[in-house]
């Protein structure tokens, strides 16, 4: 038996926004720890990693492991029948067929209710390691999806130089080139629009920028997005989320025939 | 493809408890079906006293099937004729006594006799309703066939060794062991035995050997009977389904592309035309342009116009005439192909499979067919081509004729389900997934290089 009931839908919302353009079909793990997504877009170089922990709801319950295998767009359909401040229960059984939604609205009680068909889903599930990242920046999640969309604009791929002086943006296309350079800093009043870099080692890295792009659109999530880097590692863009939850992005880089 | 989980909608069970209630009929019950139905014949006319039915090999399988013997007239096989298996059709069958016209005793007039039952001038009590529509009608078969079998090599090996001559005693033994009816029809009726000798000697290679004649089947002999036979049999033409069927399709000419005709001689008509014009003039010869000469003289005072029109609908002319089939087909040919049709019928409905392989060549190959065989070879060279010149939008059509294996056809239903169901999810992707899909990913290694693969169920 699940139920998890969600203070504010908008947070479901937008995380399958930012994922269902990314992955279809996608399995929900439910555990008692919270809510966990791994999946893959279809060429498998990108992977999107959620966690919702249980603190995020209140009250969680979940006594048993279950897969939630559900279809994305379906579950967009049916979220957005969810108004932003609704509150959101979902709930299921212990072999369920079905996952079922209740939008509950407190300001005009009114309750909605929604069933969405579950399927069975066969996805790789990796396991990612806790790994230390030479390169390590914080900035404005708006600020990296200006820079992205930006830079898309002129090319398919970015090169992303990180140096002791700050970081770079790079990118050659037909038309011509472009960079945007970032340099530390701290708004003392804003903390959101703070820059922070942290450094061990120098690193260059290129990536395609559709994919981040479509990161970009969790960018409503939270204020502030990590970029991690490591030569020949995917970068992590990970988005923080209430309560220790996250979603997080892994981009394989691009080697080799570099242009 | 990843399935919804959910159960089929549970049926309802058809609940045990449920009374079976018997079906009640108020109509009155019918009297069960009588196994041994009666069956309707129509046999030969003044038959002699002895005529019976027989259980004799046939000629061309061997399986036994029945003939009617008659000692004078000689053997008679039986045709079905029976109604399409969905017409709902039966024979009412009443004796002719109860009419009282009892010198219709025959089995032909029973279905005139059906035909006044129901008009209701008698009695049915003692009809009978026959279920089977069936009627068997008894036509002569000539001898010759029936001892055929005897006479052709039991198996195909057989057929390459050299047939022995055997005298007539020897034959009839041979016959005798192919059914016991042969043997009581041989004792009982010694016309019989004349009459297979008679028939005998028209097939056979004889060899006088003392007081004795020795027989052996000779292939030529058997086949100069059959083409006499199958010369009789198109004398008169075809059934209309058989000659549809073998003779019209089979001589049927492939209609070529047509062909537009050159300038020149569009030209050359015109100035004929223009200058009939010039003369206001009649009617030119050929049906086509007699539309032509109308037009010429209602507009008289305008030559120039006139000849515009005239150039078109004489070119239209011109087309027709060269649209006619690029092969004709002589009328000696639908005679010898009719004739080549019964003898095929003939071998196939007759003769022995062991002597198919021996027959079918030097019936195949009679000098009379030479004309046949090119103008068929002819035919099939332009029907091939015409196969090539067809367009490629009916390429369909043509695809669905080879199609028929069970196994072809599954596989490309299995092909069309799994495409529909890769269309169906397609659609259901988002138009951002799609998106991504056309992204280079060239350089990027897969996700999978650089994590290890963690079992799927993950506490």
């Amino acid at each position: 038996m699940l139920e998890a009931r969600l203070t504010q839908a908008s947070l479901l919302k937008k995380v399958v926004d930012a994922i269902k353009d990314l992955v279809q079909d996608c399995n929900f793990d439910c555990n008692d720890s919270g809510i966990a997504l791994q999946a893959m877009d279809n060429s498998h170089v990108a992977l999107v990693s959620m966690l919702l922990r249980s603190d995020a709801f209140e009250p969680f319950r979940c006594d048993r492991n279950i897969a939630l295998g559900i279809n994305l767009s379906s579950l967009t359909k049916v979220l957005r029948a969810a108004q932003s401040d609704d509150v959101l229960t979902i709930k299921a059984e212990d072999a369920p067929d079905v996952v079922n939604l209740v939008f509950e609205s407190a300001a005009t009680d009114r309750i909605s209710e929604y069933d969405i068909k579950l399927m069975d889903i066969d996805q790789e599930h990796l396991g990612i390691p806790e790994t230390e990242y030479a390169a390590t920046i914080k900035m404005p999640a708006a600020e990296f999806q200006r820079i992205c969309r930006d830079l898309s604009a002129l090319s398919e791929s970015v090169s992303i130089e990180c140096a002791k002086d700050g970081v770079a943006f790079k990118c050659t296309g037909d038309i011509g080139s472009g960079s945007v350079q970032l340099r530390s800093h701290t708004d003392v009043e804003k903390s959101e629009n703070n820059v922070e870099i942290d450094l061990t080692e120098p690193v260059s890295l290129t990536f395609s920028l559709k994919y981040l792009v479509n990161f970009c659109k969790a960018s409503g999530m939270s204020d502030q997005v990590k970029l991690c880097l490591s030569n020949e590692v995917p970068l992590l863009v990970e988005y923080g989320l209430q309560s220790n939850s996250y979603l997080r992005f892994y981009l394989a880089p691009k080697i080799g025939d570099e242009e | 493809m990843a399935r919804t989980r959910s159960k089929p909608a549970p049926k309802g069970k058809p609940s045990k408890e449920a009374p079976i209630e018997p079906v009640t009929s108020t109509a009155k019950r019918l009297p069960p079906a009588v196994t041994n139905a009666p069956k309707l014949f129509v046999l030969p006319k003044d038959t002699s006293k002895d005529t019976r039915v027989v259980t004799l090999p046939n000629s061309a399988t061997g399986t036994p099937s029945r003939y009617l013997f008659c000692a004078e007239k000689g053997f008679y096989e039986f045709t079905r004729i029976g109604a399409a298996k969905k017409a709902c059709k039966s024979w009412l069958i009443t004796s002719s006594l109860s009419e009282g016209e009892k010198e219709k005793g025959n089995g032909q007039d029973k279905e005139e006799e059906a035909k006044k039952d129901a008009e209701g001038e008698m009695e049915l009590g003692s009809g009978f309703l026959a279920k089977n529509p069936d009627l068997f009608i008894a036509t002569p078969v000539d001898t010759l066939f029936l001892l055929l079998p005897a006479l052709s090599p039991k198996s195909a090996k057989d057929a390459k060794a050299k047939q022995h001559f055997l005298s007539l005693d020897d034959h009839l033994d041979n016959l005798s062991s192919t059914s016991p009816h042969w043997i009581s029809l041989l004792a009982q009726f010694p016309q019989l035995r004349t009459r297979i000798e008679k028939r005998l000697a028209v097939i056979c290679d004889t060899v006088d050997a003392g007081d004795e004649i020795m027989y052996r089947l000779s292939h030529t002999k058997l086949v100069a009977v059959l083409v006499k036979k199958a010369e009789r049999m198109s004398a008169n033409g075809l059934p209309a389904s058989l000659e549809d069927k073998f003779i019209k399709t089979a001589l049927e000419v492939p209609i070529m592309n047509v062909k537009r005709e050159e300038s020149a001689l569009s030209e050359t008509t015109c100035t004929v035309v223009e200058d009939a014009a010039a003369a206001t003039t009649t009617t030119p010869s050929t049906n086509g342009e007699s539309q032509i000469s109308v037009s010429v003289s209602s507009m008289d005072s305008q030559p120039s116009v006139t000849t515009a029109t005239t150039t078109t609908s004489v070119s239209a002319t011109v087309t027709e005439e060269l649209s006619t089939p690029a092969l004709t087909t002589p009328p000696s040919i639908p005679p010898l192909l009719r004739l080549r049709t019964s003898l095929t019928y003939l071998s196939s409905a007759y003769i022995p499979g062991t002597l198919h392989p021996i027959l079918t060549p030097l019936l195949l190959d009679l000098p009379i067919f030479a004309p046949l065989a090119t103008h068929l070879a002819a035919l099939t060279s332009l029907k091939t081509e015409a196969l090539s010149l067809r367009s490629i939008s009916d390429n369909i059509t043509r695809k669905r004729n080879f199609e028929d294996d069970d196994e072809k056809v599954a596989e490309r239903e299995e092909k069309k389900r799994k495409k529909e169901e890769d269309e169906k999810k397609r659609k259901l992707e988002s138009r951002a997934v799609k998106q991504l899909k056309k992204v280079d990913t060239s350089g990027m290694k897969k996700l999978s290089s650089f994590f290890t693969k963690a079992p799927a169920k993950k506490a």
